[in-house]
Order: C-alpha cells, then sequence, then structure tokens
C-alpha cells in the first residue's frame, strides 16, 4: 500500500483498453498484430481468455495493456457497460475500404462519450491500408500466429481476401483527409493501420501510451479504484478482494 | 449449421440464465441468449439511476411487456413509489435491483473463478453485520475472536455462545442437541439446548443464520451458520463479500461476457413477437423465435428461460428445472417488500469489538479514525437486521434486512450511499412504502449523524412478486430456470445452483439429440490460464 516511494519506472501501470467497430474491420486482428509481432517469444495468449494483455515500454515506463476485445457483442449493440466501465484507452477502427465502416466509428466514439470514463484516450485507426497500397507492402507475414484465445472474435473477417483489385488506390473509400480531420475534431488520434502488414499498429499503442495520465491513473488506483478491469491488483485496494489469488493460496494451503 | 439455428436458445439475462448460457457456450454449444430489455440482468439488473427512473415508469405505467409474447404475465412489480428527483452524477450509480451479498465459500464464486469471470468484476469483503435491537445498533458477534473481544457480554454468556459456535462449525449431523429438532424453530433451540439469552439468540437467529422469522426451522439454519463461519477467513475476517458496481447485475454481465467468448450470440432490447413449436414441420429444429425488427426467425433445438419469458402458448410444454438445493425448496421466493434509498454519507457504526480504533485501519487511515468519537467508526459497506417487532410500527413477524453501500462499492459517486431495504410480503401488504418507511427512518437515524443527512436524497418502494413457476409432465422443450432464494446471503449461490442444474438438464436433452458439438464432463472445463504477472521482459 505504501508505494509512493519506490516510484513508476520499474512498477508497470495497467491500462484497461477496449476495442470498438464494426463487424469485419480488423479489430481483433490489429490486437493480435501487436500483441504477437512484439512478444514472439512469448507464450501463447491465454486461451479462452476475454482479453490480451501487452507490456508497452515508453522511456521510463512500461505500460501493461489490458485488451479488451468486444467478443461479437457489438453485433446487435448488446455491449455491456461493463466492458466500457475503466477503460483508459479505446481503438475504434473503421475499414479504410468501407465509408460506411467510419459512419459506424463515429457512433462508436458517441458511445464511448457517452458511457465511458470522461478522461478515455480515444484512437481512431483505418485499418486494411495494404489493399490500398502499392502491392509493395505484400511482404509482411500474412497470417497472425496461432492465437486459439480469438475464439473471441465471432466476427472473424471473412471479406479480406476477395478485395485485392489491381488498382489498389481505388479501393479506398475513407479519404484520408476526411478521416484525419474528423479524428481532429473530435480530439482523437488517428492512425492509418494495416494489421497483415503491420504498418502502423504499434503506433497506436504508444502513442496511447504517451498520452495516458499515468501519474493520474496511479493516484486514483490507491485511492478507491482499480486498475483496468480486473480485481487482479485489488489485493492492494482497501478491503479489495482478488478472488483467484486467494482461492489459489488457499488451494496450496490444502496441499501441505 | 445455419446463421440463425442455435443448440440453445437463452431468453432472459437475470443471473441464472447468464451462468447457464456461458456454461452452455463453454461445453461447446450454439448460444443464442436474448433480452426484451435494453440492459442486461432482467429483474436482477444494475441500473444507473436515470435508468432506475425509466424502469420505474415502464413499470408503472405496465407497458414493459408490450405487445409480445408474454402478455399473460400478471405484474410483477407492484404499489411502486418514489421520491427525490434525478441527483446529479446519476450515471455513476449502479444501483442493483436484486442487493445480494455472497458467501465466501460456495457456488457462486465458485463458478465465478471456475470461468474466469471473477477476472472481470472487483469485489470487496463486508465489513460489518450489525442488529437493531433495544433501539440501538449492535455489532453481531459473528466469531470466536468476536465473541471473545466482546463487551456487551457476560462471562457466562460467552462461554454458552462460544459452545454454539462450536457446535454449528462443525459436524453437528446426528449430535443429540439436534436430534428430533431439526425442523423445531430455530430460536427455541437456541434457548432450549444452549441456555441462550433472549438478545442473543436474536443476534444468532436473524443476523448470523438470517432467518426471516422466529419459526424458520433449525436445520437448514445450522447450514447456513456453518457455510458462512467457513467461509469466515478465506478472504479475510469476514465471510461476505460484495459485488462492486451494483452485484448481481454486474456478474451477469460477466457471464454473458464469457458466453459471448466463447461463441454466444447477444441481442438486447428487442421484443420477441413470438416463440413456436416448428418440430412438426421438420424433425429439426424444433423451436422458433420471432424478433421485431429482425427478418430471420431464429430456430433451436432447446429453449432455455427465465419464469418471466414462459410463452402462454408453449406453457404446457415447459418445465422448471429444480434444483437439489433444500435451502431454495424451503424458502420458496414469495414477495418482497423492498426499498431503495440514497443518502449522504458516511455510514456510521459502533466498532466491532474485534477491531478496536488502534487496529482498524491501516496506518493511513489512523488520524482519521481517531477524530471520530470514541465508540463509532466510518464503514464502507454493512448489513444491519431488524429482528420481528424491533422497531415501534415495524413487523412484528418477520424480520427486515438492510444493505449499505457506500462509494467503495464503485456504486455510487463520492461520498453518496445506498441503503437497500428488504422484508418478505404477505399477500394482506399492500404498500410497500407503509410497510418499510420506518425501517429507513430507522436505519437513516442510527447510521449517520443527526441532520439532514437523516431524509434521504431519493428513495423508492416498490413489492415484488416473482413469476410463478410452470411445470409439465410431457418431455420438456421449455426449460424454465427457477426462482432463486431471497435471502440476502443465499440468492446468488442459489442462482447458481439453478443455472448448474438447468447446464446439466439442458446437456441431457441436447445429448439425447445427438447434437454433436458439445459435450462436457463438469460445470466448468478448466481453465488454461497463464500466470501473465510472470510475463518476462
Amino acid at each position: 500500500m505504501a508505494e509512493s516511494g519506490s516510484g513508476t519506472a520499474d512498477k508497470s501501470v495497467q491500462v484497461k483498453l477496449v476495442l470498438l467497430g464494426e463487424a469485419a474491420v480488423g479489430k481483433s486482428s490489429i490486437v493480435l498484430r501487436f500483441v504477437s509481432n512484439e512478444f514472439q517469444a512469448n507464450k501463447e495468449p491465454t486461451i479462452g481468455a476475454a482479453f490480451l494483455t501487452q507490456k508497452c515500454r515508453l522511456e521510463d515506463r512500461v505500460l501493461r495493456y489490458e485488451i479488451w476485445d468486444t467478443a461479437g457483442q457489438e453485433r446487435f449493440h448488446s455491449l455491456a457497460p461493463m466492458y466500457y466501465r475503466n477503460a483508459q484507452a479505446a481503438v475504434v477502427v473503421y475499414d479504410v475500404t468501407k465509408a460506411s465502416s467510419l459512419e459506424k466509428a463515429k457512433s462508436w466514439v458517441k458511445e464511448l462519450q457517452r458511457q465511458a470514463n470522461p478522461n478515455i484516450v480515444i484512437a481512431l485507426a483505418g485499418n486494411k491500408l495494404d489493399l490500398v497500397q502499392p502491392s509493395a507492402s505484400s511482404s509482411g507475414a500474412t497470417s497472425t500466429p496461432e492465437s486459439e484465445d480469438e475464439a473471441d472474435d465471432a466476427t472473424a473477417t471473412p471479406g479480406e481476401a476477395a478485395a485485392a483489385g489491381d488498382q489498389p488506390e481505388s479501393l479506398r473509400q475513407v479519404p484520408r483527409d476526411e478521416a484525419e480531420a474528423y479524428a481532429k475534431e473530435a480530439g482523437l488520434l488517428f492512425f492509418e493501420t494495416s494489421a497483415k502488414t503491420g504498418d502502423g499498429v504499434v503506433e497506436i499503442f504508444t502513442e496511447i501510451a504517451k498520452k495516458i495520465p499515468i501519474e493520474h491513473i496511479l493516484a486514483s488506483s490507491r485511492g478507491t479504484g482499480r486498475p483496468g478491469a480486473a480485481g487482479r491488483t485489488g489485493g492492494a485496494q482497501e478491503g479489495g478482494v482478488n478472488l483467484e489469488e486467494n482461492a489459489a493460496k488457499s488451494k496450496d494451503a490444502c496441499n501441505c | 449449421m445455419s446463421d440463425t439455428h442455435f443448440n440453445v436458445i437463452v431468453l432472459g439475462t437475470g443471473l441464472t440464465e447468464s451462468i447457464a448460457a456461458a456454461a452452455l457456450s463453454k461445453a461447446g454449444f450454439k448460444v443464442a441468449h436474448l433480452d426484451q430489455n435494453p440492459y442486461y440482468g432482467g429483474d436482477e439488473a444494475s441500473l444507473t439511476l436515470d435508468e432506475l427512473i425509466q424502469w420505474v415508469d415502464s413499470n408503472t405505467t405496465n407497458e414493459a411487456h408490450g405487445k409480445s409474447a408474454f402478455h399473460a404475465q400478471t405484474a410483477k412489480f407492484t404499489s411502486i413509489s418514489h421520491s427525490g428527483d434525478l441527483l446529479p452524477n446519476s450515471r455513476q450509480y449502479s444501483i442493483s435491483l436484486w442487493p445480494s451479498i455472497i458467501p465466501s465459500t460456495g457456488p457462486l464464486i465458485s463458478s465465478l473463478i471456475g470461468s474466469g469471470v471473477s477476472r472481470y468484476g472487483g469485489y470487496k469483503l463486508l465489513e460489518r453485520i450489525a442488529v437493531f435491537s433495544s433501539g440501538q445498533v449492535r455489532n453481531v458477534p459473528g466469531s470466536k475472536e468476536d465473541v471473545f473481544k466482546n463487551k456487551d457480554l457476560s462471562l457466562l454468556e460467552k462461554r454458552r455462545l462460544m459452545r454454539f459456535l462450536m457446535f454449528a462449525s462443525g459436524e453437528f449431523e446426528g449430535k443429540p442437541e439436534l436430534e428430533g429438532n431439526e425442523s423445531s424453530p430455530f430460536s427455541e433451540f437456541l434457548r432450549a439446548k444452549f441456555s441462550l439469552k433472549d438478545d442473543v439468540v436474536e443476534a444468532v437467529t436473524y443476523a448470523l443464520a438470517f432467518c426471516t422469522s422466529s419459526a424458520d426451522p433449525t436445520l437448514p439454519a445450522l447450514h447456513r451458520i456453518r457455510r458462512y463461519l467457513v467461509s469466515s477467513g478465506r478472504y479475510g475476517a469476514s465471510p461476505f463479500l460484495i459485488g462492486q458496481y451494483g452485484g448481481a447485475g454486474e456478474i451477469a454481465q460477466g457471464f454473458c461476457r464469457a458466453s459471448a467468448v466463447h461463441g454466444g450470440v447477444y441481442i438486447l432490447g428487442r421484443k420477441i413477437a413470438a416463440v413456436s413449436d416448428s418440430s412438426d414441420s421438420s424433425e429439426n429444429p424444433r423451436l422458433s423465435v420471432e424478433l421485431e425488427d429482425l427478418e430471420d426467425k431464429l430456430t433451436c433445438d432447446l429453449l432455455v428461460l427465465s419464469p418471466n419469458y414462459v410463452p402462454s402458448n408453449l406453457r404446457s410444454a415447459a418445465v422448471t428445472v429444480s434444483s437439489d438445493s433444500e435451502r431454495v425448496n424451503d424458502d420458496s421466493p414469495a414477495s418482497v417488500a423492498r426499498c431503495i434509498a440514497i443518502f449522504d454519507g458516511p455510514i456510521i457504526l459502533p466498532y466491532s469489538p474485534a477491531q478496536p480504533p488502534a487496529a482498524a485501519g491501516e496506518a493511513t487511515e489512523g488520524d482519521a479514525a481517531s477524530t471520530e468519537s470514541e465508540s463509532h467508526s466510518k464503514v464502507d459497506t454493512a448489513v444491519l437486521v431488524f429482528p420481528p417487532g424491533s422497531i415501534e410500527g415495524g413487523n412484528a413477524t418477520v424480520a427486515a434486512t438492510v444493505l449499505l453501500t457506500g462509494e467503495g462499492t464503485m456504486s455510487s459517486p463520492t461520498g453518496k450511499c445506498i441503503a437497500y431495504i428488504s422484508i418478505p410480503a404477505l399477500a394482506s401488504d399492500t404498500s410497500a412504502e407503509t410497510l418499510l418507511q420506518p425501517y429507513l427512518r430507522a436505519t437513516l437515524a442510527s447510521i449517520t449523524q443527526p441532520g439532514p443527512q437523516s431524509v434521504p436524497l431519493f428513495s423508492l418502494f416498490y413489492l415484488h412478486h416473482p413469476p410463478a413457476s410452470p411445470t409439465s409432465s410431457s418431455p420438456p422443450k421449455l426449460l424454465v430456470t427457477p426462482n432463486a432464494s431471497n435471502l440476502l446471503p443465499e440468492s446468488m449461490d442459489s442462482a447458481t445452483k439453478n443455472a448448474e442444474a438447468v447446464f446439466w438438464e439442458a446437456l441431457k436433452v441436447l445429448q439425447s439429440d445427438g447434437q454433436e458439438g458439445g459435450k462436457a464432463e463438469s460445470f466448468w472445463p478448466p481453465l488454461e490460464t497463464q500466470d501473465e504477472d510472470e510475463e518476462g521482459w
């Protein structure tokens, strides 16, 4: 509980990040690109877990992203309030080859502004950039590493392969300027990305990391709140309980 | 399987249905989960204050079920009255329609851990249980340590109470004290077999065993006490936990997410226009569900539904799954009168004898504690029990329970607290407000500093009548989830047990159909987790 002196340098700050966007724009792929690219050597993501975690080092500080995928609950607009709860960051994804997906993204941004923490850092990401770029960029790893975690995404991108036309730029339906102008006006970070080639993906997370008010999170988590969603850090919180940790302990205790 | 065909369609997102949906999805079945409300949790939802006011409006005008397949239901919520306007920061409230506390050992906690849903939410220990007796609030000596340090009890009384606690925490089955007294009134049993004096009997009966009347039978009461005694120490001194962000409704959302993660499809906020049996037209699909504004009918092999969703045309094909829980059958839910009141904190209670001021808070809390009066302390969560006849104007035969939650449960904005009062209602009780107003007054007068705080900022009273559970002798096509217990510490555990019973029953039906895909050896298959904290850098 008395962690004030030790500073934030070696303590990673947990940040809950939620993904939003129309089905099949590549939400899960962006996360997998981010998580696995950075951590090839790492263990596979937890099977059946509803969120992935990934650390992000930024100068002197380390953020631990807890990334929540929609699990398909966005399809009929049935995302639970729990999903937005305590999210400190959001990545709202649209598809640069599909104009309607930007409109959908805008409505998600509105929803976030209504439901989520007022200080939430929101990034807008126009994905599938590879489809509108000259073929030079076809080098990167195509398939994301096997990660069973994404039974998670019931909306797993079907139509992606279909759209490999000859004149890439003609596939673009959302001009970069237009989306960027909207993002600026709404106070969002803006990126165009390709989960397929990896372009722009890591940047989303590092730019978000720069913008997250870490000191604020640390201060508030020391008080009443719990960082991120999980009660995992809750042990340090007054009266807070981590169901799993203590359960494990008591299991061990029986094994003597 | 086509996009609109499911193994199971679950109707209603109450806790029982949500747990069952998660278990069925995890077992590999294709599940669709529907709710006509735009929010999760059904009658067990946790709502923001503005949503609660909308809920009041829709239940008073009785348009809640509009034109849908379930219009034949009788009114579930009656005698609704509220005072106070929408408060500032109304969206920061998470108000439970089904207040409950969770024993640290039991079906719900096991399911939360077993399913991984525990990671989605936060939990806090219940700080205090107190009983209102002879005009004042007293702490309940709930553990041996409490008894030892209690200053109100004489040495003889301490020894007697200690003897009872030893008895209740052990293997009391077959002990001579119990023989022949299993169903005799618990309070008399305590007097006759353990010579406890009246105020101790009262505390044990209502605040340790959570009996609702002096006639409640001994054996179930003893089972509950043993479970609570065993629960204490698992996560801390208190046997009970409180779910943050409004408890049951939030936990239901967690199970729904777990179901979605395993492929469950969620559709909320759409009226169900019709449910029909289509098994004559073809072998398989057997049942279909039509939603407003959705072109395609959804079809399924089995429907699992809350009693709120039993369609009038298929009532004879619906069977209520029975869980073998003795408790649930004992107190088959009758009507409950409820009050929800928001007031300015803090909640102040007498010190627990087990937590003397010096050791009460952490070092940082020390200063705050010492500025308070000698004998009282601030708490964030507490249960206050009113035994029958404990206040003027109150009920003389049944006990009322009050759950108090402060800002630390993340269910209200800073400085605001919520009191949930509930009491079993009889058919003759027609006004929830008349029934509960004396308890609200007594609660606020005894837990807040005198002054304007003793008037609530917002209060809501209503009677809740659980829907009838249908029974059918024909082979079931519709499995109805049973109503859960209404006892504060039992409700969510009984919902969990019911969900497990529904799960196994559903499995039986689906497997007899030769459905491939789903199978299960346990309610929750083992989680293949990694300890993320060990990730290297």
